[in-house]
């Protein structure tokens, strides 16, 4: 008989979702939350890493930063990176555009997700929308 | 005894389900479906579809191309309004001065017939495309591909200068939230 109300809430609780998300937040708490990373392109052609989230700075490698313009004067980045883990990474992208000064002059807001396999070689181009774009900031999170 | 094993019970009971709560459209922890295109879809997609055709030739100037909307086929099985997917794509062309977009909707045509002398820009590019749709199972494991294919046509000469398609592929048993 004392058993039953134990047994009523353990089956209003099956598919509940807040355990589920009461699981998800311990989890999330455990471990440290994903931190954005950050490539930018200098003027001189070199390029700076800004890696705040180790996980994945011990896996994605950056290869190269490439910059161009199109016949119509407008930047383009090529970003060239690799997976160094041997398990495959998702990984999200996105990029920002900075104007000579360093003033923000465009911005991609959505998060591009891209799947990378061990060992492979990736390579994400941005094209400047806004003549006076000259720097870009590739912004790269995993999951 | 039994008073505190009930009270226990509702509370572990309050509290069961989640409560809604505003989300950042263009964050990683939004619902992904099965069974439609998400808000996400169209932002990746217009994105990469954007990125792609401002590299194309018809973008090699310096004055902006006048574009034009052709028919955008919604070829799937969900109903939704194809502007979500082309907003994504020119609106930064237009906020950024790199293309005109010319409209052709009933106030348009009304405004250029009541100005007859007045120099109206002709379209020189018109976008069109298909939206498509492909499902797949496997023992419990459903998955949905939603194919966008755009063309960029160059109205002079009737040739492609542009297409571009993406694929956007789900998988799993059940909806869910996040990437």
């Amino acid at each position: 008989m004392k058993a039953t109300p134990f047994f009523f809430a353990a089956a209003l609780l099956v598919g509940c979702t807040s355990v589920i998300n009461t699981a998800d937040k311990v989890e999330r708490g455990l471990t440290p939350p994903d931190a954005i990373n950050y490539v930018t392109t200098k003027a001189d052609g070199t390029f700076v890493v800004q890696m705040n989230d180790t996980r994945i700075g011990n896996k994605i490698e950056l290869l190269a930063a490439r910059k161009s313009k199109t016949p119509g004067g407008f930047a383009v980045v090529q970003f060239d990176f690799r997976n160094g883990a041997f398990l495959g990474q998702n990984i999200n992208v996105s990029f920002e555009w900075l104007s000579a000064n360093g003033q923000v002059t465009e911005r991609q807001d959505n998060w591009v997700p891209t799947l990378l396999e061990p060992g492979a070689i990736k390579t994400v181009t941005a094209t400047a929308l806004k003549a006076d774009s000259a720097e870009c900031r590739l912004r790269l999170v995993s999951r | 005894m039994n008073k505190s094993l009930l009270l226990a019970s509702a509370l572990l009971i309050v509290g069961c389900g989640t409560p809604a709560s505003y989300k950042d459209s263009n964050g990683r922890d939004l619902v992904v479906s099965l069974d439609k295109v998400n808000i996400q879809d169209f932002a990746t997609t217009g994105s990469a579809m954007m990125q792609s055709m401002v590299q194309s030739k018809a973008f090699d100037r310096k004055n902006p191309p006048v574009l034009q909307f052709g028919s955008i086929t919604n070829d799937t099985t969900s109903n939704f309004d194809t502007s979500l997917l082309l907003s994504k794509i020119t609106s930064p062309l237009v906020n950024a001065g790199r293309v005109q977009l010319l409209e052709s909707d009933a106030v348009a045509n009304a405004a250029r017939a009541a100005t007859p002398g007045s120099k109206v820009p002709v379209a020189e590019f018109v976008l069109k495309g298909k939206i498509l749709e492909d499902r797949a199972n496997a023992g419990g494991i459903r998955q949905s591909s939603y194919i966008f294919q755009l063309t960029l046509v160059d109205v002079r000469t009737s040739l492609a200068v542009w297409a571009k398609e993406e694929t956007v592929t789900k998988a799993g048993s059940k909806n869910s939230v996040g990437f």
